[in-house]
């Protein structure tokens, strides 16, 4: 794993790598998500957990998360003492919030851009099907954000519904 | 031929569960599927940042309605890595046997549902009378048959009560002494040989491409176990295998299940054997109305009956958790992987492969 962080560490600029705990993180520019998820790809990291988004509504930020494991190459060796789960983020901005889709390396990427673009309303350029997902309405504000105001929501949408005779 | 667009669910009689299939069929082959979920999205993530952490074991547990256990076990393990608190060794003995319990319910749930739909009802009885079994002795141990809310962060709400390891032994004898029937009506059978053999085969090579995890990544030869690669609970303290079978197809994904339900229940007896007999089961936590927890991330993940867990999480060092996603093992099974394997297939197959692939409605939609 402190070989595998070297190697990161040299060929990309802008990052800051970490080990603590079993797990990698890295922080990385936007710019340079598809390289980075290519390279780990390349070096063994073929499993893309889950793709995530967080809203940091007090930096006027989003921040994507890729979690990546490994599966084992060889069945014999393996061993649980290696770390092997690397958590990659990087920050967006929260107004007008585009992303690029990283169908291309992971193709079960799909409904996890599919799901943050209907409940974050970030839009992935590339991604063949943006449809709605989950939600049956559409909605001003994309529910998940923190802005959301559920309670006010719930107030008007229910009071809207007349009652029945 | 001409082709057609078909509905399949969430009213089909095929269909188990509130999931949606629109297929583009010829004939009766499949031409193209997309998986239409959200007939069961009840918003869980976006609840649990209104409530407290301790508020949320209600909710997590009704994530997953087959095995509400695992999804409990993750979200105690993500607040124990995020505030740093260590479960006594007697808890995590009893979590483990816990978790391998909800493991066989679980499997034998599947196999009632696997079996109903190919016509096997007298399996799929039986299936069901085991599982509730299983649930009797949930009942004593935790008062509840389907949502336990058992564990919590820091270990279990109570130790085991008085004579529960010698029912326990007794419930699973009774059930492992009917596998030489199932296996004669059921695993063994031609028929489901021939329904099940060269069905929704999934190659290693597209496993791999489309992030498959669980049974379907161990029908296809790998190791591929959460609970061997990182040991939680107790499961480093015992022997045992990681069952696999080459094929990848419907007909191999059952029989690793089976091979599984009889390694979980193997595994409970040595848990039992070596787990200490005295000692907490759980550590003090601070009392949950003000309950804050430091401000950071974790990614925690373990090995449900359907496949790896995970959980993102994120507190902002407030009361409540900022964010919590789940990596659910049925989202990729059912919105990828189901989507690529139905191609070619034929109509009355799309039961069999779902099931045989685990797919759970409420899992993907969250």
């Amino acid at each position: 794993m402190k070989t595998l962080k070297k190697k990161i560490e040299s060929s990309f600029d802008n990052i800051k790598v970490n080990i603590a705990d079993k797990t990698m993180v890295i922080l990385i520019d936007k710019n340079s998500i598809v390289s980075i998820l290519s390279f780990l790809k390349n070096m063994g990291y073929q499993h893309l957990a889950l793709i995530s988004c967080v809203d940091l509504i007090k930096e006027k930020q989003f921040e994507i998360v890729y979690i990546l494991s490994a599966y084992m190459e060889n069945d014999q060796e393996f061993t649980g003492k290696e770390t092997r789960n690397i958590i990659i983020k990087t920050r967006i901005t929260r107004d007008k919030p585009n992303f690029m889709t990283v169908m291309d390396i992971f193709e079960n990427a799909e409904p996890y851009e599919r799901e943050i673009h209907e409940l974050f309303g970030i839009n992935f350029q590339g991604h063949p099907r943006l449809t709605p997902l989950f939600l049956e309405l559409e909605y001003k504000t994309p529910p998940f954000r923190k802005d959301f105001d559920t309670r006010k929501f719930v107030n008007k949408f229910f009071e809207d519904i007349p009652a029945v005779d | 031929m001409r082709e057609l667009e078909l509905y399949f669910g969430p009213q089909h009689l095929g269909m188990v569960g509130n999931f949606s299939i629109t297929l583009k069929v010829e004939g009766d082959r499949i031409k193209k599927a997309d998986a239409n979920p959200g007939y069961l999205h009840r918003g869980f993530e976006k609840l649990m940042e209104c409530r407290t952490w301790m508020q949320n074991f209600p909710l997590v547990c009704r994530i997953n309605v087959v095995e509400p256990d695992h999804i409990e076990l993750i979200y105690a393990m993500g607040v124990e890595k995020l505030s740093g608190i260590e479960v006594p060794l007697r808890g995590k003995f009893i979590r483990s046997i816990y978790c391998e319990l909800a493991r066989v319910g679980s499997h034998l749930f599947g196999l009632w549902a696997y079996s109903n739909m190919l016509g096997f009802d007298t399996v799929a009885q039986w299936a069901m009378y085991h599982r509730d079994l299983v649930l009797d002795l949930f009942e004593e141990l935790t008062g509840a048959r389907v949502y336990h809310i058992y564990l919590r962060p820091g270990g279990v709400r109570r130790d085991f009560p008085q004579g529960f390891e010698d029912k326990m032994i007794h419930t699973l004898h009774s059930i492992g002494g009917k596998v030489p029937d199932y296996n004669a009506t059921f695993f063994e059978n031609r028929l489901f040989e021939k329904r099940a053999k060269g069905v929704g085969t999934l190659t290693r090579e597209n496993a791999v491409k489309w992030g498959a995890v669980g049974h379907a990544m161990r029908a296809t030869g790998m190791q591929y176990d959460i609970r061997k690669i990182e040991p939680y609970a107790a499961y480093d303290q015992v022997e045992w295998d990681v069952p696999t079978r080459q094929d990848g197809d419907a007909y191999s994904r059952l029989l690793a299940i089976r091979d599984e339900m009889i390694e979980s229940v193997h595994m409970i007896f040595k848990l039992i054997d070596k787990m200490p007999r005295k000692g907490d089961v759980c550590t003090k936590t601070p009392n949950p109305l003000k309950w804050k927890i430091p401000a950071g991330d974790a990614y925690v993940r373990c090995e449900s009956s359907r496949g790896e867990l995970g959980l993102y999480i994120v507190s902002d060092g407030g009361d409540k958790p900022y964010r919590v996603h789940f990596r659910t093992p049925s989202y990729s099974h059912g919105l990828t992987i189901l989507e690529k394997v139905l191609v070619g297939e034929s109509i009355a197959d799309v039961g069999n492969i779902m099931i045989s692939l685990y797919v759970v409605a409420p899992e993907i939609d969250r």
